[in-house]
């Protein structure tokens, strides 16, 4: 008994409790509490407004907390610098893809693998395999600002990759993308996941994140409102009544 | 004389050019690669020129001296103006860094006890004494000029090539962005802020020298923080050999209009700078060197 709870604290990746912001008289997040088991997939969903993108900013030090904590392998990582909470290991990507427009591929990805290593050539190296896993080897030297839509999400993803993550944060990686790019999309997730990567996802797709999520956290109006498996999710009434409403079964 | 520059003036001209082609590079280090475009980069300039001329004439030191106590000054001094102006983003960053300079010329002028306040002085002339940073003829202050060029340019060429070079672009582009993937921006401006404040003073010290001459108009002037964007920006911003380009354009311009005009026609020459830097940017963003570089791919794809 006792060492089956001590190995569940020891696998916990990433754990946020009462975590609260407020913007002005709104809150955007009140009393939020997660868990994420290493290794593990959790999607986080719920309508636009619901509190995802303002609990990536506050996870990754973008936005400080009003209250709460946030622990990622036994660490607090409430008041520290997004970068210093990506070299704890927790890197993320943004809902709107920020790549470096001016730098090719190459550079893009190697400004990620420069945290790990400082000399050019490990860095090209690490750079590399990152860029061939999402499948961006011919575009290496591409500019940034010339790639596409779903060419620069795979960018953001290599470059978030490259700083050897123990815990991906994923905003909205997939939305905007056609049905065969999402079927890419959802391949990858998955092959990350193989590796033992421990992934949060936001998403609006559902079905990707049916494919990828083993557990699915519901948000809406800043707060939790539903946590389970995605069978479970599915058929739970809050949630149906969040995304359509009261009076879907009224 | 270098190059077969046979008049003096030829010789002035190529001593400025390549002074503000340093100064030029030394602030494109860090408003053209991390695109921190700072408008107060004479008040390094000022410091190195009056440190190493407070050394020389109350202490008697060789301002070889100077120049590398001058820098020391210029880095001290960058780091809580750094900390201070990188807390604002964009024109507002480049609104505080005029101030910076500005101030820094007000206590000049005002506190003249310390420092001949509004007159200025001469540098005493000594005649020939290399070891004191005085020569006899131009050519010397041609070459040291160049040498600090080079200077410059060694030091921009080795962070462009290396994990910095990568670091200040990607703040440049993105500091969000940059942070996400674990680049400290904080650090790595204050990095940079100090090595072209150290750079910009050594060129404050030379300029000193070069003339005879110091008050707080001349050493802490807007113009040389306008030059030194200036330059960066008409040649080509975040690029090694940007800047240089940039000052063998404009200043022969500047200096010839001078000539010709500046007695009769005041202001002239601004006039002329301000049209350059007008269609620079509306239509050539990129500088003189994008310009070439895009007729260079053009030459070369006609080719293959």
């Amino acid at each position: 008994m006792h060492i089956t709870s001590w190995c569940a604290e020891m696998a916990e990746a990433l754990v946020v409790r009462n975590l609260e912001k407020r913007f002005g008289g709104l809150r955007a997040v009140g009393d939020l509490s997660l868990t994420v088991a290493e290794g593990e997939t959790l999607a986080l969903i719920g309508p636009n407004g619901a509190g995802k993108s303002t609990s990536f900013n506050l996870i990754t030090g973008y936005f400080r907390p009003d209250s709460g904590s946030v622990t990622a392998f036994g660490r607090e990582l409430v008041g520290l610098a997004p970068y210093d909470i990506c070299a704890h290991g927790l890197a993320r990507t943004f809902q709107v893809a920020r790549p470096f427009g001016k730098m090719t591929v190459l550079e893009n990805v190697m400004t990620g693998a420069f945290l790990r290593d400082k000399k050019v050539r490990v860095a090209r190296e690490r750079a590399r395999d990152a860029i061939a896993f999402v499948g961006l080897s011919a575009k290496e030297r591409t500019a940034a600002r010339d790639l596409t839509t779903i060419d620069q999400r795979r960018l953001e993803m290599a470059r978030a990759l490259a700083t050897e993550p123990r815990v991906l944060l994923l905003d909205e990686v997939m939305a905007g993308l056609n049905h065969t790019e999402v079927d890419q999309a959802v391949t990858l997730v998955g092959q990350l996941a193989q590796r033992g990567l421990t992934i949060v996802i936001v998403e609006h797709v559902m079905r990707a994140i049916m494919a990828v999520a083993r557990r699915i956290v519901v948000l809406d109006h800043g707060q939790k409102i539903a946590e389970g498996t995605p069978q479970e999710i599915v058929a739970n009434e809050d949630v149906i009544r969040a995304y359509l409403g009261t009076g879907a079964h009224g | 004389m270098p190059l077969g520059l046979r008049s003096g003036f030829a010789v002035d001209i190529a001593v400025r050019v390549l002074l503000f082609a340093f100064i030029g590079v030394a602030w494109n280090l860090m408003g053209g690669y991390a695109k921190q475009l700072s408008l107060g980069h004479a008040a390094y300039f000022g410091l190195g020129a009056y440190t190493s001329t407070l050394l020389l004439i109350k202490f008697g030191i060789s301002p070889w001296i100077g120049l590398v106590a001058g820098g020391i000054v210029a880095m001290l001094a960058s780091l809580p103006i750094g900390w201070l102006c990188f807390r604002l983003r964009g024109p507002y960053f480049a609104i505080a860094t005029i101030a910076t300079a500005q101030v820094f010329m007000l206590l000049f002028l005002k506190f003249r006890d310390f420092a001949w306040g509004a007159e200025g002085t001469t540098i005493p002339f000594l005649g020939n004494a290399p070891l004191m940073m005085q020569f006899s003829g131009k050519a010397p202050y041609y070459y040291i000029a160049l040498a600090l060029l080079v200077l410059g340019l060694v030091i921009t060429y080795t962070i462009e090539r290396s994990w910095m070079g990568n670091y200040l672009v990607a703040v440049g582009e993105d500091e969000d962005a940059a942070e996400a993937v674990g680049v400290n921006a904080p650090r790595i401006k204050r990095d940079i802020y100090l090595i072209s404040a150290f750079l910009t003073a050594l060129a404050g010290t030379f300029y000193v020298q070069y003339i005879y001459f110091i008050d707080p108009n001349t050493a802490f002037s807007f113009n040389v923080s306008v030059e030194a964007a200036l330059v960066s920006i008409v040649g080509g911003i975040g690029t090694l050999w940007g800047p240089v380009l940039g000052t063998v354009l404009l200043e022969p311009t500047s200096a010839l209009l001078q000539s010709w005009l500046g007695a009769s026609h005041g202001g002239v020459q601004l006039t002329v700078y301000a049209l350059i830097l007008m269609a620079v940017i509306l239509w050539r963003p990129t500088g003189l060197l994008g310009l070439l570089t895009d007729a260079y791919h053009k030459l070369v794809r006609r080719d293959g």
